[in-house]
């Protein structure tokens, strides 16, 4: 019973931090056609930049101002990498190719100056909720408990602005069609740019996330990057909803398999099953058949 | 397209790479620094790696982002067979540069069902597959650790250790202007046609014959059997092996030079290979700044020249041209 308890709080634990990186991936592949490989740079510095905020040492905001602030920043940020790397290139034959090696750069860039400005000692976020909780028995972390009950709130908060909006309505519309959306006047490039700009304010609160229960460091973004894309892979990147079901689906066989065969087994089994997956179901597990967000 | 236009004569590019030969073998010559010719047997299997991974990103236009992966199996390949099994160096740098083309052949059958950034996802997967295998498989391959003493490759009772990295100079160099012959004669051979046809416009290619699944099969092999050597080349001069070949910042320093050097291109890739690397010595004194101002000088070539150095040095010998 315990076993069993302990298998599924730690993979709805893990669920809900992929969950919250995968999507912000797959938003951008959906609405712009690239893939953004400077996600996990963004992830790492919207820890950095919380705990900049947060430190005594810094500006010593409480946690609950400086969380937002730091989605906006790296927001802001997102809207220029949009603009550096993306905009540019929109149109040349080779854009996903280009998009790949400019955001690979940028990543190393965000890593390279993470390290340079706050240096390569570990350091940890505040826990959002301190102590831990008694649930018949079995005592967990309040803070993960608290990041588990927010990712879907903050998910849903997606969903509704995706569809319930008339911007989600607009972006859905340039990830469907991108030359019709432009005859019944929307700008795909100030679409594109808030596609960025909301994928990079979730990297952001991962990233817030991981801190507060783990030791940051500059490299602590590329691990979490390969999930998500594992994730969004899994998922089908056809879709927004798809890979919050990977990642929860994920969490459970990642906790389960590192239960029983132990830790190191379990990537191997993880790539295993990702390309065995894409052999059967090219499309993804749970998959819509055309590009585009729902 | 525009590979056809620009197609030179055999016999020039024949003549051209004779030239590169003569200028490369008398380089050690003037070079008599072991480091700076460290730097450029380096150069010479960056240089290997990039353009054999250029055949099926550039010319296939496959966005293949596993071929570090076979570049790995190569290393880790000859590490294991000549440490653990304790197999005859240049026997084990043979198998392992077939156990990376055996290990594209595989890959690639679920490979040629995909599309586009499908086949990204499949062969990026693929790449951490083999990465999680090596370091689970600790016994062997050292895990995280890596390899240690790995023997190098025997030719004749040569001391390679005291002979101020001459001896690794010209293996590097024979192994980089094999692997660029046997690529060039690949891309301008009927299969190399087949392939860039196949990209350009895959229904006519196929409605003329052209078999899309046996190309990319071949392709595929093909580089991997050239980065597989490379990568056994790697273990058997630097010794040591680390599963830091399969990171992402080693696939980002090999892309930046195909991107570089301009997609679709072989001497392309090359030249980036010794530009980059010979700028990221010079960027030496700037310490933890020399990757900021790397990735900002790609990022800002990309920016002026999205065709690359080749690609910009086309069209400036067009405008003279028309001049």
């Amino acid at each position: 019973m315990n076993a069993a308890a302990d298998i599924i709080f730690s993979g709805v634990f893990q669920g809900s931090l992929y969950a919250v990186m995968a999507v912000g991936l797959s938003l951008v592949w959906t609405t712009t056609g690239v893939f953004n490989f400077a996600h996990g740079a963004l992830i790492m510095l919207g820890a950095y930049v919380c705990w900049q905020l947060v430190d005594v040492g810094g500006f010593a905001w409480p946690l609950y101002l400086a969380l937002p602030a730091t989605m906006l920043i790296v927001a802001a940020l997102g809207w220029a990498l949009q603009r550096a790397l993306v905009a540019p290139f929109i149109g040349h034959p080779n854009i996903v190719m280009i998009v790949v090696i400019t955001t690979l750069a940028m990543g190393s860039l965000v890593e390279n100056a993470g390290l340079a400005i706050w240096g390569p000692r570990p350091k940890q976020l505040p826990a959002l909720a301190s102590g831990t909780v008694d649930i018949n028995g079995f005592n967990a972390s309040a803070n993960q408990i608290a990041i588990i009950l927010a990712t879907p709130v903050v998910l849903m908060a997606v969903w509704l602005l995706l569809n319930r909006t008339r911007l989600g309505l607009s972006l859905r519309a340039v990830a469907q069609n991108n030359d019709s959306s432009l005859l019944v006047g929307l700008r795909p490039s100030l679409l594109y740019g808030f596609a960025f700009m909301l994928a990079a304010a979730l990297a952001a609160l991962a990233g817030i996330f991981l801190g507060s229960f783990k030791f940051m460091s500059p490299a602590m973004g590329s691990e979490p990057l390969t999930k998500a894309l594992v994730v969004v892979i899994f998922g089908g990147i056809g879709s927004v909803t798809g890979p919050i079901f990977a990642a929860y689906l994920i969490g459970l066989i990642e906790a389960t398999s590192n239960y029983f065969l132990g830790l190191y087994w379990t990537p191997t089994l993880l790539f295993a099953i990702l390309i065995a997956t894409l052999v059967i179901r090219p499309e993804g597990l749970i998959s819509i058949r055309q590009r585009g967000l729902s | 397209m525009k590979i056809y236009t620009t197609r030179w004569p055999w016999q020039k590019e024949a003549l051209a790479i004779a030239t590169a030969v003569v200028v490369l073998a008398l380089l050690p010559l003037v070079v008599t620094d072991a480091y700076w010719r460290h730097i450029l047997i380096m150069i010479f299997v960056y240089a290997l790696v990039a353009s054999s991974w250029d055949l099926t990103l550039g010319y296939g236009g496959i966005f293949n982002f596993g071929h570090l992966a076979f570049f790995g199996i190569g290393l880790y390949g000859y590490g294991v067979l000549t440490t653990v099994f304790g197999i005859w160096p240049w026997f084990a740098f043979a198998l392992a540069a077939l156990a990376s083309c055996v290990a594209a052949a595989l890959v690639s059958v679920p490979i040629l069902r995909l599309k586009g950034i499908y086949i990204v996802l499949v062969t990026f997967g693929f790449s951490q597959l083999i990465m999680q295998i090596v370091l689970s498989q600790s016994q062997l391959t050292g895990g995280t650790q890596g390899m240690i003493r790995i023997p190098m490759l025997p030719v004749g009772g040569h001391n390679f250790v005291r002979d101020g990295r001459i001896g690794s100079y010209y293996m590097a160099l024979a192994l980089l202007l094999a692997g660029i012959a046997a690529l060039r004669f690949y891309v301008r051979s009927r299969f190399g046609l087949s392939l860039v046809a196949l990209k350009d416009t895959e229904e006519y290619a196929t409605s003329r014959g052209i078999s899309a699944a046996f190309q990319r099969v071949l392709a595929l092999s093909f580089s991997a059997l050239l980065a597989g050597f490379a990568g056994a080349f790697y273990g058997a001069y630097a010794r040591t092996a680390s599963v830091d070949v399969f990171g992402m910042s080693f696939a980002t320093l090999i892309l930046s030079m195909i991107l570089l050097g301009g997609v679709g291109s072989t001497y392309g890739a090359v030249v980036a290979a010794f530009l980059l690397t010979v700028l990221s010595e010079f960027l030496h004194d700037a310490g933890a700044f020399r990757p900021m101002i790397i990735a900002i000088l790609i990022i800002g070539v990309m920016l002026a020249f999205p065709g690359g150095l080749i690609g910009a040095g086309k069209a400036a010998i067009e405008r003279i041209r028309r001049r």
